[in-house]
C-alpha cells in the first residue's frame, strides 16, 4: 500500500511539475530586434585565437573591434555603440559550431560578422542553420565562392573575391608568362583548395605536381615531404595556396633545403608579417614572389585607407604590429558600420539585409576591386591586382595598384581595367 | 488500492514510465527557450554515455576510462554511413550502434583477460590515439572532420519548431529507448550474471557462470551504446577529432561517477552536472574576476569538490545514497513496528 502511495505521489509531483512547466511558458523574445538597445548593438565574430592557424588571423578580431571602439567614441552608429563579443574557434569547424551557438542562443547577438575559414562557415552555416534563423552573416573572412549562392545561405555575405576568381586571375597570368615551366601547387585538401582547383581549371593551367594536405597537419615535418618531391621533380614555379603557417613552412623549409623556385604566393597565407613571425625563415626569402591582392599592402603608408588604419592601430589597437590581417579586420568592420548605418535608426535583421543588398555595392572601403552586392548578387570583391614581393615583405603592383583584373567565380572571362575606389569617408566614419 | 492487471507486470510497469518520462521531456522541451532545448539535448546525450560507462563499470566491473573513443567510432560510422549511402536517419543511427558494438566485441576480446589498472591503460590509450587516426585518412576529413545532416524537422510540426528541438527530440527519444533496453538487460540473467562476476569471479564460475565470455558482452554492449552517444553528439556538432578529445572520456567517468557508479537512473544526473558546471563556472567566474585564468579553471574546481564530496560522503552516488537512506528508514520502521 505504501508502495502504491509513494507511485501516486510521485505521479502527482511529476504532474505538478509538468503543469508548471506548461505555465511557465516562455515569450519568444521579438526576433528581428535581438541584440539591438537604443543605445547598443551586439555583433558577435569567431576567429582562430589560438592553435595551429592562429599567427596572424588572431589578430583580426581585435583590429575589428578596434574601429568599432574608435566609431563608439565618436557618437557611434545612429547613436548605439557597437559591441563585438569575440570567440576562439581555434580554426575547427566543431568549434566554430559551439561558440556560434554561444553567440546565438546565450549572447543572443545582432549579427555575425567577419567570421572566419572556409570549412568553419560552412559547419556553422549547416549546424546552426543562421540563414533559417534569419541571422544576418556580414563579411565572412573567406573567398569560397559557394557563398555567394543567395538560395543556400540566404543571409551571408562573403567580402573577399572568391579563390576561384584569384586562381582564374592568376592562372591567367601563369599562363601568359611562364609557358613551358615546370609548374607546382600546394593547396589546402577541403572546399577552399577545391574552389582554388575549379578557377585553375577553368583558367586552362596544368600543374606538373599537385599536393593537398589536410587542415591541420602543415607543419615543417610535412612541409619537407612537400619541397623533396618538388625539388625531385624540379619544378621551377610553386603556387602556395594555403592558410599562413602552410606557407610559412614550405618557405623555411625550401630556404634551408636552398632550394629557389619563383614562389606564388596565394592571398589567404600571404601576409609577410605573419609568415615572419610563423618561422624564422627571413622575410628576404619572399623577394621577388608573386602574389594577387584586392587590398592595398599593409605597407603602403601612401595609401589614405591604409594611414588611417594605422591611426587607429596605433591609440586603440596598441602594441599590435599593423600588417594585413589587422587591415583587413577594420576594414571589415568599416563595411559593418556603414551597413548598420545604412539600415536606418531602427534596424531590423531584414533591413541590414537589405540595406547591404541595396547600397553595399557604393560602401567605401579600402579594398581595390569594386564590390558588386546588389539584389541579386551576394559577390564582393570581383578581383585582384599581380604584385611582386620586395625584400622588406611588401607587394609592390607589378604594373600599378590600380590595374585590376576583373572577373567572376563562374566561366567568365577575366577583363583588365582601372579601380575607381570611393575616398575615405570624413574621419573613416560610416556617412 | 490495486494496480490495474496489465501493471502487475514490472516490464510494463517499466515501459509504461519510460513513456510518460518521454510525455513530460516533450512538454518541457515545447516550453523552454533554445539554449535549454540544445543544453537538453546535450544532457540526453551525456547521459547515455554515462550510462555506458555505468553498465560496462558499474555492472560488469570493468574500468574504462576511453569511452571518448568508442564515442568517436560511433560518430564516425554514422557519419560516412550518412554521407555515402544517406539511408534514413533511423538506420543511420543503428549502423552506428552496430558498428561500435563490433568493435567493442574485438577490443573486448583482448581487453577480457586485463583487469585493473591494465584495462584502464589499454582504454586510455584508445581514446588518445584512436581520434587522431582521421588524420591520416582523408576519407575521415582531418582535423576539419565531417558533417553529418538529420535533415529538417518535419514542416507538419510547423514554423516555430526550431532544429536544436528536432535534435532534443531525437537524442532524447533515443536516449529513452537505450535506457529501457539496458534496464531490461540488466534486470534479465546477464545482468545477473554480470553483477555476479563484479562481486565474485570465482563464486559466479562455480556457478557456472563463464566470465570471460559475460565480460566480453558488457564490453560490446555497452561500446553499443556509446556509439549512439557519440553519433547524436556527431549529429549536433561536427564529427572531428577535437570533438572526442581526451577531456571527453574524464568528463564521462567523471559523471559516472558523481551519479553513483551501481545506479543507471542515477546517470541523468550526472548528465545533468557536465552540463550544469559549466554554466555555474561561468556566473561565478562573472562576478569573481574576468580573469582567464580564473575562468579557465573554475569548471575544473567545481568537479573537483564535487568528486571528492561525492567520494566522502556519497561513494555509490546520490541516487543510490537516497535508495539507502530509504531501505534504512523502513527497516527501523519494521523493527519498531514488530
Amino acid at each position: 500500500m505504501i508502495g502504491s502511495f509513494r507511485k501516486k505521489s510521485l505521479l502527482a509531483a511529476s504532474a505538478v511539475i509538468a503543469a508548471s512547466a506548461l505555465a511557465l511558458t516562455a515569450i519568444p523574445a521579438q526576433a528581428s530586434r535581438v541584440g539591438v538597445t537604443k543605445t547598443s548593438i551586439k555583433l558577435g565574430i569567431t576567429v582562430p585565437l589560438t592553435g595551429p592557424a592562429s599567427p596572424g588571423y588572431a589578430k583580426v578580431a581585435p583590429a575589428m573591434k578596434a574601429y568599432f571602439e574608435y566609431v563608439n567614441a565618436n557618437g557611434g552608429v545612429n547613436g548605439r555603440k557597437i559591441n563585438l563579443i569575440i570567440k576562439d574557434d581555434k580554426y575547427l569547424p566543431q568549434e566554430a559550431v559551439n561558440r556560434t551557438n554561444e553567440l546565438i542562443l546565450r549572447d543572443k547577438v545582432f549579427a555575425i560578422v567577419g567570421a572566419l575559414g572556409t570549412a568553419n562557415n560552412l559547419a556553422v552555416n549547416s549546424k546552426v542553420r543562421l540563414g533559417a534563423r534569419g541571422v544576418p552573416t556580414l563579411f565572412v573572412n573567406t573567398g569560397f565562392s559557394g557563398f555567394a549562392n543567395k538560395r543556400k545561405f540566404p543571409t551571408l555575405f562573403p567580402l573577399f573575391p572568391s579563390y576561384a576568381m584569384e586562381a582564374k586571375v592568376m592562372g591567367t597570368y601563369i599562363k601568359e608568362n611562364f609557358a613551358g615551366k615546370k609548374l607546382g601547387l600546394i593547396v589546402q585538401n577541403d572546399d577552399f583548395g577545391q574552389d582554388a582547383l575549379k578557377g585553375f581549371a577553368t583558367a586552362g593551367v596544368k600543374f606538373d605536381e599537385t599536393i593537398k594536405y589536410v587542415s591541420g597537419t602543415q607543419s615543417a615535418t610535412t612541409a619537407t615531404t612537400w619541397i623533396q618531391k618538388l625539388a625531385a621533380a624540379r619544378v621551377e614555379v610553386v603556387y602556395l595556396f594555403g592558410v599562413s603557417t602552410a606557407t610559412a613552412a614550405a618557405l623555411a623549409v625550401a630556404a634551408q633545403a636552398g632550394y629557389r623556385p619563383q614562389w606564388i604566393l596565394g592571398s589567404v597565407g600571404g601576409d609577410a608579417t605573419t609568415i615572419r613571425t610563423a618561422t624564422a625563415v627571413p622575410v628576404a626569402v619572399l623577394n621577388g614572389a608573386l602574389g594577387a591582392s584586392f587590398m592595398p599592402d599593409a605597407a603602403d603608408t601612401a595609401d589614405e585607407y591604409v594611414k588611417f588604419f594605422r591611426e587607429i592601430n596605433n591609440e586603440y589597437n596598441k602594441g599590435v604590429d599593423f600588417d594585413n590581417n589587422v587591415l583587413a579586420g577594420m576594414n571589415g568592420g568599416m563595411m559593418v558600420a556603414q551597413a548598420l548605418k545604412a539600415a536606418g535608426p531602427k534596424p531590423t535583421r531584414k533591413k541590414l539585409i537589405a540595406a547591404i543588398e541595396n547600397r553595399g555595392a557604393s560602401f567605401a572601403s579600402a579594398g581595390l576591386a569594386p564590390l558588386a552586392f546588389s539584389r541579386t548578387s551576394r559577390v564582393g570583391y570581383t578581383g585582384y591586382w599581380i604584385g611582386k614581393y620586395n625584400a622588406t615583405g611588401a607587394i609592390i603592383p607589378v604594373e600599378a595598384k590600380n590595374v585590376i583584373y576583373t572577373t567572376d567565380s563562374g566561366n567568365g572571362p577575366v577583363v583588365k581595367g582601372t579601380s575607381k575606389r570611393p575616398a575615405l569617408p570624413t574621419k573613416g566614419l560610416p556617412e | 488500492m490495486h494496480s490495474p492487471k496489465f501493471l502487475k507486470n514490472p516490464n510494463r510497469r517499466r515501459l509504461l514510465f519510460f513513456i510518460f518520462l518521454g510525455w513530460l521531456l516533450l512538454l518541457i522541451g515545447d516550453r523552454v527557450d533554445e539554449l535549454r532545448v540544445y543544453q537538453g539535448a546535450l544532457i540526453a546525450i551525456y547521459t547515455l554515455a554515462i550510462g555506458s560507462v555505468i553498465l560496462l563499470t558499474g555492472y560488469s566491473g570493468q574500468l574504462s576510462i576511453g569511452h571518448g573513443a568508442f564515442m568517436a567510432v560511433g560518430a564516425y560510422a554514422a557519419a560516412l554511413t550518412q554521407i555515402y549511402f544517406s539511408p534514413p536517419i533511423i538506420i543511420t543511427f543503428l549502423a552506428a550502434v552496430i558498428i561500435t558494438a563490433i568493435f567493442g566485441a574485438l577490443l573486448g576480446g583482448g581487453a577480457a583477460r586485463l583487469s585493473g589498472p591494465y584495462l584502464a591503460g589499454t582504454t586510455l590509450a584508445l581514446a588518445l590515439g584512436l581520434p587522431t587516426l582521421a588524420n591520416q585518412f582523408e576519407f575521415l576529413g582531418g582535423e576539419t572532420g565531417l558533417s553529418f545532416d538529420v535533415g529538417f524537422p518535419p514542416e507538419r510540426y510547423g514554423f516555430d519548431f526550431t532544429l536544436y528541438k528536432w535534435f532534443f527530440w531525437i537524442a532524447a527519444l533515443a536516449t529513452l529507448i537505450m535506457f529501457w533496453v539496458m534496464q531490461n538487460i540488466l534486470k534479465s540473467r546477464y545482468g545477473r550474471a554480470w553483477k555476479a562476476g563484479r562481486s565474485n569471479q570465482a563464486a559466479a564460475e562455480l556457478l557456472g557462470i563463464h566470465v570471460g565470455r559475460r565480460k566480453v558482452l558488457a564490453f560490446t554492449v555497452s561500446a553499443g551504446v556509446a556509439g549512439l552517444a557519440g553519433a547524436l553528439l556527431g549529429m549536433i556538432s561536427i564529427v572531428s577529432p577535437s570533438a572526442f578529445p581526451l577531456s571527453l572520456s574524464f568528463a564521462i567517468i567523471t559523471g559516472a561517477v558523481l551519479a553513483g557508479l551501481t545506479s543507471l537512473a542515477g546517470s541523468i544526473l550526472g548528465g545533468l552536472t557536465l552540463v550544469i558546471i559549466p554554466e555555474i563556472a561561468e556566473a561565478i567566474s562573472k562576478n569573481v574576476s574576468e580573469s582567464e585564468a580564473v575562468s579557465a579553471n573554475v569548471p575544473g574546481l567545481i568537479t573537483g569538490v564535487l568528486l571528492i564530496l561525492t567520494v566522502l560522503f556519497a561513494p555509490n552516488g546520490p541516487a543510490e545514497q537516497w535508495h539507502h537512506h530509504k531501505e534504512k528508514k523502513k527497516l527501523k520502521a519494521k523493527s519498531k513496528g514488530s
